[in-house]
């Protein structure tokens, strides 16, 4: 039994490893590509650069990438900000009255869950330029704010129905209105699910590209995703800068998910409880 | 009445918001009145080679009389233009003067009110009207209005290797079958060469090439009415010549001319080819002379598409697509941008424009004092020596022919759609391009 | 004092409840219902690129849609690539957690970060590296199939309309899979272990106890990771973009990309609205669905 034992973990391990590697060497690729010059490219796309000076890096940050990132980390910040804050007053509410009204606004807070941005686009950015929201840092946030509610608010109405009623009843008794007990009682014993949502958001406005492709159009004003697609289009053939650009983008976003894999891993498994 | 009054009742909170919006309005409505306030114009282009520079020149020779007007350039990649361009038309922050080229493009976005008709801004004393020719004038003329300034011309032509053919004594063709032969005799020099690398990523590239094909094999004549889409419907695109323009884009594929996957690569890779001496031959825009010569590479020169034996043309026309720029109807300094716009067409811009970017001006006045490459001034005696010309077919036809054009492009060069089987989609295209245009949309 | 009363100035519906719901509800309306309500309202209209002309069309838009091949192919794309993610995302996810979960020894949290860390990186940019790794001319991917003595495809990987949505298919995966995983490794580990000690006692280890204890264990996370698959095969938007636009001729179009292609490129707004419409009834169905299933569990 033991040798079978052994057997089936080589092969497990064997395959485990395979995976890793197929995740790994794209990656890989794309920072070594940072280094090789165009003929590098042409000559021998799988080989190594014959030397690694950060040329590509600065024609890449040359076009503002530096620009984009303190953008997208602006707007992911904000966003999540309001989003937690927002959701957590109106989850809150929802979880602690029942009536008619309420199961409505429940309702139309879950059916707006289910609707895709792609799916309103065309309305949602006539609106959003009508209203001149466009080429704002501030006014994007709006709609990912709104995007994001839904399913935090579903979050934190299961927290809140879980929710020791006693300490709110003690804060009532001592006279505080509903909206102090929220502020100073409950909001502050929320941490985990906030942490939990936090993260699911972040990693999605992080990354959202129609709504910033269509809205943010400004080179002061672009987030990471549609900068880098910029990128791609003026480089075309000048892979290394596309890739050090690329580099410039994913790595920040690696290393805190690294840093922090444990809470990424336990917020985003979240989604299927 | 004081401001606290509006604080008073029980929707104060709403007056004083209503009263905010009002004096923002107001305050908006003071800064155009004024036209001393300073005015920056956005304008929008073609990511090219040396336009920032050549615009930012641009920009401080009109400041030297125009100190008020500071110009912002945005340069968009050419496959994201279309769409970019529009989706920001549509918007509440429309660039003040954007790149177009002429053709259905532009004349569509003149009918639905998003670019301005600047016929009166235009005839302005110095302004483009009193400068350009009548024919340059009439690229942007939509119903006897004008929608847009021409600032050059491009063209298109074959570019090959000029050491190359000399050591291998090749000789430019004079008809398309003597192209077929010379991308033979390239793969028998060396079979791994690509004679003339096709990148067709954005479709555009080989709509180019069957826009001249069509042309070469039937002629302007048999093709007018139907790109203009006034053919009757059971008619449209019925010609069977337009196959076999199709067939001879099967026949250079056959000919081994293309390299490997011409739909998944892009027209950089195909130019980088070219430019890096891998291959000896490339049909270009001629604004690809600024980028081989920007790349060091000099030794080439052009010819024309040669005509073919058995085709309506006898080869002296060609492609020739004015472009320039159009004014959002939204631009709340259209007096100003349309003399920017106007200022890049008088004779010393025309000719640092020429210079810079190899392009044809619309403004001729002193090309002939222009510091010019061999290449450039064989270009514009070319040009210059056409019998006529003609638009290219993703500019010139209804979007959605335009549309099936460039996806039939791709299907037949994949070998997925036959060329009578492309033709039928184009049809359909064509029908149903004409019922648009019918109810004015 | 009974518990009730003490509940209630909780649940009177009073301005303070308002003052905490209103902003949530506010952005929720103008930003998604009403959105959704003009994508309805203008999907019976003819629309033109300068969007101030609207013409009423009736049901023009739909019997459009219906008799517009491209429609049929791309909402058929948006099926393979639902039916295309779930067996390769949710099953080698599956396989993947399973191994994690009891298999390794040792070095499973390396694993799990290594295989889930493209799920943070941003599709455009996941697109764009595969773009150049699959560059026909420049990429490593020909050079390397060559070097394994196989022919890649002549008219390129992502050039050709037969291959090109089944490898946009292995990119998802590429970034997908390591999040559906970690799903189901969350799920995996709610099964108690004694279960599995008792199954062994009774003989029962390997892939019977796979059967018979863990598969019904994950029954629901399974589910729910179906459904957000499926969700996401009909969002998918960004990968297409950045990789294809649709192309080559259509053979990657699905309903998110034709929308944008209608609306913005060819300026049919209300033609685009109308598929706009179809797409917001799947979504809402199948997020409906989730939900229920959420709850159930």
């Amino acid at each position: 039994m033991g040798s079978r034992f052994r057997w089936v973990q080589v092969l497990l391990y064997g395959f485990v490893s395979l995976w890793s590697l197929f995740v790994l060497l794209p990656t890989a690729w794309m920072v070594i590509g940072a280094f090789k010059t165009k003929r590098e490219f042409f000559l021998d796309p799988l080989g190594m650069p014959a030397s690694f000076d950060f040329d590509a890096f600065e024609r890449a940050w040359g076009t503002g990438v530096g620009g984009f990132l303190l953008n997208s980390m602006f707007v992911t910040a904000l966003s999540v900000l309001v989003i937690v804050v927002v959701s957590a007053m109106a989850a809150y509410v929802l979880a602690r009255t029942d009536n008619r009204w309420m199961r409505l606004v429940y309702l139309v807070i879950v059916a707006g869950f289910a609707v895709p941005v792609q799916a309103v686009i065309i309305p949602l950015f006539q609106m959003v330029s009508g209203a001149g929201m466009l080429n704002s840092l501030f006014a994007i946030v709006l709609p990912y704010a709104a995007y994001g509610i839904p399913f935090t608010i579903i979050l934190f109405y299961a927290f809140f129905l879980d929710f020791p009623r006693e300490l709110e009843e003690a804060a009532l008794l001592d006279g505080c209105r509903p909206v102090k007990t929220f502020f100073h009682i409950v909001l502050p014993l929320m941490g985990p699910a906030v942490a939990s949502a936090a993260i699911f958001q972040a990693v999605f406005i992080w990354n959202e590209f129609l709504l910033a492709l269509l809205m943010l159009t400004k080179p002061a004003v672009k987030t990471l995703t549609v900068g880098i697609l910029q990128l791609g289009g003026e480089f075309t053939s000048d892979w290394a800068a596309i890739m050090a650009g690329l580099s410039i983008a994913v790595l920040p976003i690696l290393t805190v998910f690294i840093l922090a894999q444990k809470y990424f891993v336990r917020s985003l498994a979240g989604l299927g409880k | 009445m004081t401001g606290h009054a509006n604080h008073k009742g029980p929707t104060g909170w709403c007056r004083t918001l209503m009263g905010g919006a009002l004096a923002l309005s107001t305050l908006t409505a003071g800064s155009t009145a004024m036209a001393a306030d300073p005015v920056t114009l956005k304008m929008w282009a073609l990511v090219n080679e040396n336009y920032p520079e050549l615009i930012q020149t641009a920009t401080e020779e009109f400041r030297k009389a125009n100190p008020d007007v500071n110009v912002e350039l945005e340069s968009i990649p050419n496959e994201a233009y279309k769409t970019a361009i529009q989706v920001a038309l549509v918007g509440s922050e429309p660039p003040d003067i954007f790149f177009n080229w002429s053709g259905e493009d532009a004349a569509r976005l003149a009918r639905s009110g998003l670019a301005l008709d600047i016929t009166d801004l235009g005839a302005e004393e110095g302004n483009y009207r009193n400068v350009l020719s009548e024919a340059w004038q009439q690229a942007f003329a939509v119903n006897g209005r004008q929608y847009g300034i021409p600032v050059d011309a491009v063209s298109k032509y074959f570019y090959y290797n000029t050491r190359f053919f000399d050591e291998h004594e090749l000789k430019v063709p004079a008809t398309f079958d003597q192209l077929l032969g010379l991308c033979g005799k390239v793969r028998e020099i060396d079979p791994e060469m690509v004679p003339l690398p096709l990148g067709n990523s954005e479709r555009w590239k080989l709509n180019h090439l069957i826009t001249v094909i069509n042309e070469r094999v039937l002629g302007l004549d048999a093709v007018r009415a139907d790109y203009a889409l006034e053919t009757a419907d059971d008619e449209i695109f019925t010609n069977p010549d337009y196959e076999k323009a199709w067939g001879k884009v099967l026949a250079m594929q056959a000919a081994d001319c293309f390299q490997d996957a011409p739909n998944a690569t892009s027209p950089e890779v195909s130019r980088s080819l070219f430019s890096a001496e891998i291959s000896p031959m490339i049909f270009c825009g001629t604004w690809c002379m600024s980028i081989f010569d920007k790349e060091g590479f000099t030794d080439y020169a052009l010819f024309r598409f040669p005509p073919m034996t058995d085709g309506a043309s006898d080869g002296s026309t060609n492609m020739v697509i004015p472009q320039g720029f159009q004014i959002s109807a939204k631009s709340e300094h259209p007096a100003e941008a349309v003399k920017f716009a106007s200022f890049l067409v008088t004779a010393d811009m025309a000719r640092l424009y020429a210079e810079l970017r190899g392009a044809i001006p619309s403004n001729p006045e002193k090309v002939g004092e222009m510091d010019a490459t061999e290449q450039f001034k064989w270009v514009a005696k070319d040009v210059g020596s056409l019998s006529e010309s003609f638009s290219v077919l993703d500019v010139m036809l209804e979007a959605g022919v335009s549309e099936a054009y460039l996806d039939m492009g791709v299907e037949v060069l994949n070998g997925s759609k036959t060329p009578a089987e492309a033709m039928g989609v184009i049809r359909t295209a064509a029908v149903e391009g004409k019922k648009k245009l019918a109810a004015g949309q | 004092m009974s518990d009730t009363s003490l509940a209630k100035p909780v649940t009177g519906p009073d301005a303070s409840t308002w003052i905490l719901l209103t902003p949530a509800l506010g952005l929720v309306i103008l930003f998604i219902v009403i959105p959704a309500l003009l994508a309805i309202a203008g999907s019976f209209f003819t629309i033109g690129i300068g969007s101030t002309n609207w013409q009423f069309a009736g049901l023009a838009n739909y019997t459009r849609a219906l008799n517009d091949p491209i429609f049929w192919l791309a909402l058929r794309n948006n099926l393979i690539m639902v039916v295309g993610s779930i067996v390769l995302q949710v099953g080698f996810g599956t396989v993947l957690a399973a191994i994690l979960d009891r298999g390794l020894p040792r070095g499973s949290t390396l694993f799990r970060t290594i295989i889930f860390a493209p799920m943070v990186m941003s599709t455009i940019a996941v697109a764009l590296i595969w773009l150049v790794i699959m560059d026909p001319n420049v990429g490593a991917l020909n050079t390397l199939v060559k070097a394994l003595g196989m022919q890649p495809p002549t008219q390129g990987w992502l050039g050709d309309p037969d291959i090109a949505l089944w490898v946009i298919l292995v990119i998802a995966m590429w970034q997908y899979t390591g999040f559906m995983m970690v799903l189901i490794l969350a799920g995996l580990q709610g099964i108690p272990r004694e279960l599995y000690e008792a199954a062994a006692l009774d003989g029962a280890r390997g892939l019977k106890a796979f059967r018979h204890i863990t598969l019904p264990g994950i029954r629901n996370v399974l589910i729910v990771a179906v459904l957000i698959t499926t969700i996401g095969g009909f969002k998918v938007f960004d990968l297409i973009f950045a990789t294809t636009r649709g192309g080559p001729a259509n053979a990657t179009q699905v309903l998110g990309t034709y929308i944008y292609q209608q609306a913005f490129n060819l300026g049919n707004m209300g033609y685009a609205n109308a598929i706009s419409v179809v797409l917001l009834l799947i979504a809402v169905l199948l997020g409906w669905l989730q939900l229920q299933v959420s709850r159930r569990s």
